[in-house]
């Protein structure tokens, strides 16, 4: 695999030029990654296939909008379907974590040995400012991303009142940009 | 607290997936509109895009990608006299026989929708969008029947803006540039058969705006105010 990594960059150029084997190509490398970051935010299967099947759709129509100059093609897709995935999730009246509780495993909060061995120099900066958050706020970042839980089912799961939750999420965002800027 | 620190908290948390349906949809057409907070969302898109990395990839059923082929190929193949425009003249007779007992109503073809929406029994689907500036000051309520294709706005708090009309907009980037929905706020209750052309998918997942027009409606088709209030549509009933 990592002998091997698609020229994603290009793969979406071709998309762009309605190639549709190019377009295979790019599924068939990204189509893992972005079905386990639906499938993690909407815990549903039948809700996961539906959106990443509207997510590929928008990355053919939109292919062309891709500027390697600004972000990583993988960036640009992941962000596609975090965004189809959070309005889908948040459409939905909340689905209690203990409906599905299967769904958590299919991702754990460490990162897989063979990705570990990845780990970009981007990782390990956003890692190192993560970690110098107070744990708590550190986890309730992580888990808003990861998840895509609201503000009101991080009060729930933190027990402390919404207000709170949204001023520990500014301030902890406000430190992790402050940490991250060069 | 500056303006410019609000719209980085708005953008962080966009990104992070904490606001809700409403504020998601508020922050998604402002940055259409609004280069400052378009590159502040970027930004925190790559600040963030790390955490992905913790993500274990899951492989989709392989039922997956066939569909979704066949769902592009339906797209680029889709003619500009889709099946739905029958549907929707199949519609058009229904309202005209329906309109026929209110002799008053019958020449405005607004009036067609209140007729059916009252002799309409509950709706199985039913959808509701707050439009507004923010949190606390919501301006409209827009409920849509998506089986019905129909839906009704009524001014909660809209500021009356005098010699002005509020329009309201559906926006779907699948459809390119926001398509009109007519004038609100100038009635208790406003309707209009447009939503009608719209496809139940594309109308689910649309932002609904409402901008600032000259008196009567926009002259251009397209927005030329600020637009002032916007949501998304959140189901009511399953």
């Amino acid at each position: 695999m990592i002998s091997t990594v698609p020229n994603l960059v290009a793969l979406l150029a071709g998309t762009a030029s309605k190639d549709a084997a190019a377009f295979g190509h790019l599924y068939d490398a990204t189509s893992a990654k972005l079905y386990g970051i639906v499938l993690r935010i909407l815990r549903r299967r039948d809700l996961a296939d539906e959106v990443l099947q509207e997510v590929y759709v928008k990355v053919w129509e939109r292919a062309a909008d891709f500027d390697p100059a600004r972000s990583s093609p993988i960036t640009w897709m992941a962000t596609i379907a975090r965004n189809r995935a959070l309005d889908e999730i948040r459409k939905r009246v909340p689905v209690s974590i203990e409906d599905a509780p299967e769904a958590l495993n299919v991702a754990s909060s460490d990162p897989p040995p063979l990705q570990a061995l990845e780990l970009s120099q981007d990782v390990k900066r956003l890692n190192a400012c993560l970690d110098r958050l107070e744990p708590q706020r550190k986890q309730l970042v992580i888990e808003a991303y990861l998840q895509g839980a609201s503000r009101e089912e991080l009060s729930q799961r933190f027990g402390h009142p919404v207000a709170t939750i949204k001023t520990w999420l500014h301030r902890s965002l406000a430190q992790l940009k402050a940490c991250l800027s060069p | 607290m500056t303006d410019t620190d609000n719209m980085d908290d708005l953008a962080a948390e966009y990104v992070l997936g904490t606001l809700d349906a409403n504020e998601r949809a508020n922050v998604a057409f402002r940055r259409q509109r609004d280069p400052g907070l378009a590159a502040a969302i970027e930004a925190w898109e790559a600040r963030l895009a790390p955490l992905n990395g913790q993500i274990a990839p899951v492989a989709p059923s392989p039922l997956l990608k066939d569909k979704i082929v066949e769902r592009i190929r339906q797209a680029e193949s889709a003619s500009v006299v889709p099946s739905n425009v029958i549907d929707l003249q199949h519609r058009v007779a229904r309202w005209r026989s329906a309109a026929l007992g209110a002799s008053a109503l019958a020449a405005c073809l607004a009036g067609f929708i209140v007729v059916r929406e009252t002799l309409k029994p509950v709706a199985p689907k039913s959808y509701v969008a707050v439009l507004q500036k923010d949190a606390q000051s919501p301006a409209f309520l827009m409920t849509v029947d998506i089986a019905a294709r129909s839906f009704t706005v009524r001014p909660v708090a809209a500021e009356p803006n005098a010699g002005k009309s509020y329009e309201l907009w559906l926006v779907n980037t699948k459809l390119g540039g926001p398509k009109s929905l007519g004038i609100v706020g100038d009635k208790p209750f406003s309707t209009n058969p447009k939503l009608a052309t719209f496809t139940p998918g594309d109308i689910e997942d649309a932002t609904y705006a409402v901008s600032v027009e000259p008196e009567g409606g926009s002259p251009t088709g397209l927005p030329t105010g600020p637009v002032v209030y916007a949501g998304k549509l959140v189901q009511t009933k399953p």
